[in-house]
């Protein structure tokens, strides 16, 4: 045994759990981070990093990419649907697939970025407590309707009416050109196990907008995990798996894999899923919360990897959704245990990393432990050969927990414990487990640093 | 023009009836006006066949509001409830599922398909029988209108905010689960037995165009707990003389407080001057006067057929238009020589009783999830999922001595078939339904007398339903509640003044309810016209 070198230990040197770390560090404790993998991952941070985040921890040596055109989608005639950064562009683009939907992108661009400007709000705090008596916490939450008022009636119909929707039904609302709302649509079932016609996906496609502009419907891509590794003020140790250690309802610090070393501290905070976070002191756990810990659903879907073409093509992100039933059926041979017979491809080339030209590969849906013929069938996807295609096999959900409505803010990770609290006296959570979720790269671990200090 | 009404309503379906019932007992001079020759609308009981009497379309009444039979006094009216106490699945193994009126024998029927089902059975049947109570008072409640800053729906908002902060915590989390998660979800985290949660599930799907694995069909599984008595999981009711009865009832108990009711009489038009309704305009083209015109018809016809392009604001309009239909189910009504025999339980069951329930053909879970998958794409359901019931054996007066008659309701039939609907296809898609009824009980074919098969396309054409949607419109999350039919204008008021919507398609719909009518009376009253 060890003595106590440590006020905090933070499980995982992802993002959150690097921003936690930081932020813990800040407040003048001494952190170390345990981080599972030997090598620092290099792909691409994908999602929008909250400019709070940056400017608290003064993050320097940040890339942040906005690839323009910020899609491109091949149509069945030839060609391409390129949709820009600028309006004009996109307009122009649309406009010769569909006049009538160039006509109402503008608008629909418009009342999305409206919507995501109030989860934007609710994502940069804890989730507002329902159960509260707490007047400060009332009037946050008072604060909250308040503002989503002044946005106008339209916002808050809109509201109600959209978030529990299928991203088909919204998109069926305005859109008629099957190559826009495939692709669109693809955002709405991102990391989700279920189809366009799914009732929440709505949300899911508006969740990550948030932080795009208006008109731009990918999130962002940067190295922010790197730059954070980067950083002075706290100690990091690689290639060693943590578990949790708890007694009498207590966290006492976390034992390393291999070699069976104790680390004691009063504080875990873990960036790793709730599940597995939870498990080994499972024992210590009321049955109830332990039920709602098993019925977290993290259904992994989508397979990463990258591409290497011969020659570096001309687009930033390449989309194969050509329309919301290939979705729809791709999320049907997944509900039967298969992986896609062709499945949703996304190839996103990135500056960040290891240099130019890295294209990363985004293939939904997979079902872990599959994978038979499905590099065959990305390469044919993309008109290229099974060898210029390296899948890694599908692990549970990336965002540790999917992103329907059932499991969001105060559901967030699961009922009532939505606070980065858990059951067990000095054991936090700041992972994408927590809200508000995966694909906002720093911000469950900012609120989460917040909540504890 | 004659005598001018104090209110007029369109359509003699049950909401319709009540909300003529309700006014008229308020001392208001009513007439309601039917397009087809009885009154009903989708609950209508006919003799299709010599001697064989149908529930044509709605078939089970379960959640027909106790105040509404109360104070319109329906059993005085001629309506007798029986109760349809169990429910039997067939397995595609030769096994069953069944659930019996006796919560016991359900229990030890469910310990042989898994310990730990049975085990969770109870707690779950607390948990949703909690759940519907505190749901309850939603369905006899006007929608606050949360856009509004009037004081009124300022307060009724905070009211239900604190309504269910009452429920506690963990209330509170199920009700947002049963809210946005799929049944197959939900269930899953109760059961493991995967007959059980087709068969729960198949009840939440039914007249959605939503598959067991879609978000938002939990919610459903609460409105089977709210008609239930004595721990029967899916309590269900039978009219006597079949839901035509309750049509009938509901009718008399209207011209007993002075209604008149008139049949073979549609309205092709509402009249509209500056911006108020003033009366109607028959298809005869006899012009009727009246101080408040009631629409019980499904918003697409009450307000994009009735009235002219130019009554309603634009927005409203395309709100309307947007609003959802989508008809997913179909019917096929059977006349038989005699009852069918169920592989899974060959003698009927002690006492016959498999036939005195409903039959559930929702075998697994993929299977319903695998008829949905048809209809998704367009076409019906090679295998649909199907709720069967023998009404003669309820009532005998359904058939004549000896013989039987079957309602199958199923699903999925889609209202946009891909090449449309024709003959040849409604007999394809009855054969369908047929041969899968066969599948189970071989020898069933042999038996059919006479069969009648209706499609979406059919319950659209014969009661006037838009798409044949079975709920006047769906009942999915963002049309329900204030946002039934549309956001701003789901307190029962149009933008038409004295022009008043009352049918399913207003909150909280669905279902041989009455509710949206009787609230659309109140409303109305409130009004004072």
């Amino acid at each position: 045994m060890s003595e106590q070198r440590y006020d905090a230990i933070v499980i995982g040197a992802g993002a959150n759990g690097l921003v936690t770390a930081h932020a813990l560090a800040r407040a003048g404790k001494r952190v170390l981070v345990v981080e599972q993998h030997q090598n620092p991952d290099t792909t691409a941070d994908i999602g929008w990093v909250p400019p709070r985040v940056i400017q608290e921890l003064g993050v320097r040596n940040l890339l942040l990419e906005e690839p323009d055109p910020w899609l491109t989608a091949p149509l069945p005639s030839g060609g391409a649907l390129e949709l820009s950064r600028d309006m004009g562009k996109s307009l122009e683009a649309i406009r010769r697939i569909s006049p009538a939907d160039a006509v109402k992108w503008p608008e629909f661009s418009a009342r999305m970025h409206r919507l995501a400007s109030v989860l934007e709000k609710l994502y940069l705090a804890p989730p507002p407590d329902i159960e509260t008596r707490d007047p400060r916490e009332l009037a946050r939450i008072g604060g909250l309707g308040l503002y989503v008022r002044r946005l106008g009636k339209q916002a808050v119909i809109d509201l109600a009416r959209i978030l529990p929707m299928s991203i088909a039904e919204l998109l069926d609302d305005w859109f008629e050109s099957d190559a826009l709302k495939g692709a669109l649509g693809a955002l709405g079932i991102w990391h989700l196990k279920q189809g366009p016609r799914s009732g929440g996906t709505a949300f899911n496609f508006l969740h990550h907008h948030v932080g795009s502009p208006a008109g731009v419907f990918r999130p962002a891509r940067s190295n922010v995990t790197q730059a954070l590794a980067g950083m002075n003020g706290i100690e990091v140790r690689r290639g060693a798996r943590a578990t949790v250690l708890a007694k009498n309802g207590r966290a006492s610090g976390v034992s390393l894999d291999k070699s069976g070393e104790t680390i004691l501290s009063p504080m875990v905070v873990s960036s790793a899923d709730p599940r597995s976070t939870l498990k080994p002191v499972a024992i210590e756990l009321d049955p109830e919360f332990a039920r709602a810990v098993g019925n977290i659903k993290a259904r992994g879907v989508v397979a990463r990897g990258t591409f290497e073409p011969e020659t570096t093509p001309a687009y930033w992100n390449l989309c194969i959704a050509p329309s919301l039933d290939y979705l729809e059926r791709a999320y049907d041979d997944s509900k039967y245990g298969q992986d896609s017979a062709a499945p949703y491809v996304e190839v996103q080339r990135t500056n960040g990393g290891g240099g130019g030209g890295r294209l990363e590969l985004h293939v939904q849906y997979v079902v872990p432990g599959t994978h038979e013929g499905l590099t065959e069938r990305v390469a044919q996807a993309l008109h290229a050969r099974p060898d210029q295609i390296a899948l890694q096999p599908a692990h549970e959900s990336l965002y540790h927990g999917e992103l329907t409505l059932d499991q969001i803010l105060f559901m967030r990770p699961v009922p009532g414990w939505s606070r980065y609290r858990t059951p067990i006296e000095g054991l936090y959570l700041c992972g994408s487990g927590t809200h508000p979720g995966g694909g906002i790269p720093g911000a469950a671990g900012r609120n989460a640093a917040r909540e504890i200090v | 023009m004659a005598k001018r009404y104090d209110a007029i309503i369109i359509g003699g379906g049950h909401n319709g009836l009540v909300t003529a019932a309700y006014l008229a007992r308020a001392g208001k001079s009513v007439l309601a006006l039917e397009r087809r020759p009885r009154v009903g609308g989708a609950a209508v009981t006919e003799e299709i066949f010599p001697g064989f009497k149908f529930t044509m379309f709605s078939y089970v009444v379960s959640l027909l509001r106790p105040e509404i039979i109360r104070d319109l006094d329906l059993p005085r009216h001629g309506l007798h409830i029986l109760p349809l106490e169990s429910t039997v699945t067939p397995m595609e193994n030769g096994n069953y599922l069944a659930a019996w009126a006796d919560h016991d024998e359900t229990r030890r029927e469910l310990y042989r398909h898994s310990p730990r089902d049975a085990e969770a059975y109870d707690e779950y049947g607390h948990l949703m029988h909690f759940m519907a109570r505190a749901v309850k008072p939603i369905l006899s409640m006007v929608p606050p209108d949360p856009t509004s800053f009037a004081p009124g729906d300022l307060f009724a908002l905070l009211k239900l905010g604190k309504h269910f902060r009452g429920l506690g915590a963990e209330r509170l989390h199920a009700l947002v689960k049963l809210m946005t998660m799929s049944s197959a979800d939900f269930l899953d985290e109760w059961f493991e037995t995967d007959v059980l949660k087709a068969t729960k599930s198949a009840s939440g799907i039914i007249g959605t165009f939503l598959g067991p694995r879609s978000p938002g069909t939990a919610y459903v599984l609460l409105h089977h707990y709210m008609g239930e008595l004595d721990g029967v999981f899916r309590a269900w009711g039978f009219a006597k003389g079949g839901t035509g009865a309750v049509s009938e009832a509901i009718a008399s108990a209207a011209r007993s407080f002075g209604a008149e009711i008139r049949c073979d009489a549609g309205v092709s038009k509402v009249l509209v001057t500056n911006g108020k309704a003033t009366g109607v305009v028959l298809e005869n083209g006899d012009e009727l006067a009246a101080a408040t015109v009631v629409s019980s018809l499904d918003p697409r016809r009450t307000f994009l057929q009735l009235l002219e392009a130019g009554d309603l604001p634009d927005d409203f309009v395309s709100d309307i238009k947007r609003f959802k239909f989508r008809g997913s189910s179909g019917k096929v009504n059977i006349a038989l020589d005699s009852l069918p025999t169920f592989t899974c339980m060959p003698d009927g069951g002690p006492g016959g009783r498999l036939h005195r329930g409903a039959v559930s053909i929702s075998p697994s879970l993929e299977y319903v999830e695998r008829a949905y998958d048809d209809a998704k794409y367009g076409e019906f359901s090679r295998r649909p999922y199907m709720d069967i019931v023998f009404p003669s054996m309820i009532d005998p007066g359904m058939a004549p001595p000896g013989k039987h008659v079957m309602s199958i309701f199923v699903q999925y039939a889609p209202y946009k078939l891909n090449g449309g609907w024709t003959d040849a296809k409604r007999e394809a898609f009855g054969d369908a339904v047929v041969n899968t009824v066969e599948s189970f009980a071989p020898g069933f074919k042999s038996k059919i007398l006479h069969r009648q098969v209706i499609t979406p396309l059919d319950i659209e054409r014969i009661t006037g339903l838009s798409e044949g949607n079975i709920f006047a419109g769906e009942l999915a999350l963002h049309q329900l509640f204030f946002l039934r039919p549309a956001a701003g204008w789901a307190k029962f008021a149009t933008p038409v003044r004295a022009y008043y919507q009352c049918g399913s398609g207003t909150h909280p719909g669905g279902g041989i309810m009455g509710a949206s009518g009787r609230l659309a009376a109140m409303r109305i009253l409130k009004d004072g016209t």
